[in-house]
């Protein structure tokens, strides 16, 4: 997750909304950012921000971004945070008229925090250590409609659908387990691969990577397997 | 005449120790796991610091003489608390446990059937007229129900449900109870007046139930509400002193040393993790798993070097010397990687019934295995050599922009394959 140049903006700046408690943390983002596509083209452009779920609701609402840059643990809502904010913007479309997608940016590996948000609806996760160049790809990546995976949750889903494993055969549901081929960009990614690199030791283009990954996130998102909905029901999502 | 409980001086295990040499004066304490008699003997005999078998006698003699030694064995018994950490000299815990409860459903048993024989004067018993057995048979029962109430259970009482046995003591203790009373008050009558008697005695004790029950239920919650505030002091007091310990610490010396980046970046990265460690997994012994194992690998190597290790495990295992040859060559992986190459080093282990597989991925120029100087043979021989002796494999691949070091091992016996 580096050294991957920001790809060309394909149609002007991603619009991004940052949503964190940190007063801090927004400033210090916002500016590496900046700082990262200093020179380039703007791949993308703040058009506001938000400290809890409430304000973050109506400023998302307001400015209908492209990307919204979310917080898994925030005040206010109905005390789950960054889910409350993604089922508050349910249906919000863009100008374009695609769907306002989220990507979770948290301090936390704790798994129960990384599903809920996702099965909520974000379409990425990453941890906020992340460097601002990686920060800018996953932005871009969001805003396509494409999948984030960090190697963490990439070792999530491996844990949480039994892959590692190797138990297949003992679920029929399709939802409740991954293709092997899934699995297989799974373990890249869990093993540091960037996209590109998965796409290159697998002899398949990156589009088929982001296939696989969406798909897999899909059935993060649905599937009703005892581990992720047990996850879920802890934090009352189900 | 002497009851169950009435302590023998005779018997032979007791004897045979060895009466204890007492320095200072200890507590009039009873040791709950002194054997199967409440332990009175004991007690006095230690704090008085004389042979047990002394205080024995004396309470035999006393029991024998007039009734006396009895009054004061039972008032001793009901005013001396009892400790669980007072040592016994002799028998094992479990042990007197089980004795102490065998003892007494012997003890309601034989009560029992005295009861019945009392009740049925065509058994031939003519007992009826005597005041002494329904007497007897009153303090056994409420010797078996109290003895249910002991400090150490009433603690264990409040933290759990009772168990079966308790409650068969308890309902034995007390039918006993009740029935010698009303054998004891009906003396002479008919059987008709027990049963009037007895149901005169119920609908005493409902009442009393019924009047008692607010307070005792608000004295409970009252009680609960107390325990769970103080539960959340006690935590709220550990969280306070891990902060102290290790957050606001760690902040002290990152001031003291802003100039330098590295350090700034390896405290902070150190301090993470441990605070990372502390709030979402709890305390775990790296000697336990394998999982474990290699985590605590990747986090050394890290404070080593103060480069950042992203490290990925999935599946788990016991710790074994597999594991440990293993954790050890990753860790022999990741200090070439974080040496040798450029950040970040990435780490992910799977752990399941195929086999362990262990990859470490670096963004380094990357090297030949055949080009490896001699001096540099920490791979050649704490990778691959330790995984081949282990019945492992390990491989060195060279990728466009780094290098990845490729550990494997076979499945641990006795599990699929």
């Amino acid at each position: 997750m580096t050294t991957t140049p920001a790809p060309a903006p394909s149609s002007g700046p991603v619009r991004v909304v940052l949503v964190d408690d940190h007063r801090m943390f927004r400033t210090g983002v916002r500016a590496e950012l900046t700082e990262a596509m200093a020179g380039g083209a703007p791949v993308c452009e703040f058009v506001g921000e938000a400290p809890d779920v409430d304000s973050a609701i109506a400023v998302i609402r307001r400015e209908t971004p492209d990307v919204v840059l979310l917080d898994v643990h925030l005040p206010g809502g109905s005390g789950n945070g960054g889910g409350d904010v993604i089922r508050g913007c349910a249906g919000v479309e863009t100008a374009s008229g695609a769907p306002v997608r989220f990507l979770a940016l948290s301090v936390s590996d704790a798994a129960e925090d990384v599903i809920a948000v996702i099965r909520a609806g974000a379409r990425g996760y990453v941890t906020k250590t992340i460097n601002a160049r990686d920060l800018v790809t996953a932005i871009r990546r969001v805003a396509d409609g494409d999948a984030v995976f960090s190697p963490r949750l990439a070792g999530f889903v491996l844990d949480a659908f039994g892959a590692a494993a190797g138990e297949i055969a003992e679920v029929d549901e399709e939802l409740d387990r991954l293709s092997a081929r899934e699995r297989e960009v799974m373990r890249l990614i869990a093993r540091g691969f960037q996209y590109k690199e998965v796409a290159k030791e697998l002899f398949i283009s990156v589009k088929t990577v982001e296939t696989h990954v969406s798909s897999v996130l899909r059935k993060l998102q649905l599937s009703s397997r005892h581990e992720l909905t047990a996850w879920a029901m802890g934090r009352r999502l189900v | 005449m002497p009851t169950p409980y009435e302590p023998a001086a005779s018997r032979a295990w007791a004897a045979s120790e060895p009466p204890r040499p007492v320095v200072t004066r200890p507590p009039l304490v009873r040791s709950r796991t002194a054997g199967w008699t409440p332990g009175v003997c004991d007690a006095v005999a230690r704090h008085l610091g004389v042979s047990r078998r002394l205080v024995r006698a004396a309470f035999v003699v006393l029991a024998l003489s007039g009734g006396a030694g009895v009054a004061a064995y039972l008032f001793l018994w009901a005013l001396t608390s009892e400790s669980e950490d007072v040592a016994p000299a002799g028998s094992a815990r479990g042990w007197s446990e089980r004795r102490r409860s065998a003892l007494l459903l012997l003890g309601g048993g034989v009560a029992v059937v005295v009861g019945l024989a009392l009740l049925v004067p065509g058994l031939g018993v003519s007992l009826r007229g005597s005041g002494i057995l329904p007497v007897l048979v009153i303090a056994v029962g409420a010797v078996v129900a109290w003895s249910t109430l002991d400090e150490a259970q009433r603690s264990r009482w409040l933290t759990g449900r009772p168990g079966g046995m308790t409650w068969v003591r308890i309902a034995l203790g007390g039918g006993l109870a009740l029935l010698g009373i009303l054998v004891l008050m009906t003396r002479g009558r008919s059987i008709s007046v027990v049963w009037d008697a007895m149901l005169a005695a119920l609908s005493v004790l409902v009442g009393a139930l019924i009047i008692a029950a607010p307070w005792a239920v608000r004295l409970w919650s009252d009680f609960r509400r107390e325990q769970v505030a103080a539960a959340r002091a006690t935590e709220r007091a550990d969280i306070a002193a891990h902060l102290h310990d290790s957050v606001l610490q760690t902040l002290a010396l990152i001031q003291r040393q802003a100039d330098d980046g590295q350090a700034v970046t390896r405290l902070a990265r150190a301090q993470e993790r441990e605070l990372r460690t502390w709030l979402y997994d709890g305390p775990q012994g790296s000697q336990q798993s394998l999982a474990a194992a290699v985590t605590e690998v990747a986090h050394e190597v890290e404070d080593l070097h103060g480069v950042p290790v992203d490290l990925v495990v999935t599946g788990d295992r016991p710790f074994e010397q597999h594991g440990a040859a293993l954790s050890r060559a990753l860790r022999e992986a990741l200090l070439n990687a974080v040496r040798h190459a450029a950040p970040p080093v990435t780490a992910y282990v799977e752990i399941g019934p195929h086999g362990v597989e262990a990859f470490v991925r670096d963004r380094g120029a990357g090297f030949d295995l055949e080009t490896v100087p001699d001096d540099r043979l920490g791979v050649r021989q704490s990778v691959l050599g330790r995984m081949e002796r282990h019945g492992g494999s390990a491989r060195v691949r060279r990728r466009d922009d780094g290098t990845e070091v490729e550990l494997r091992l076979p499945p641990l016996e006795g599990e699929q394959s």
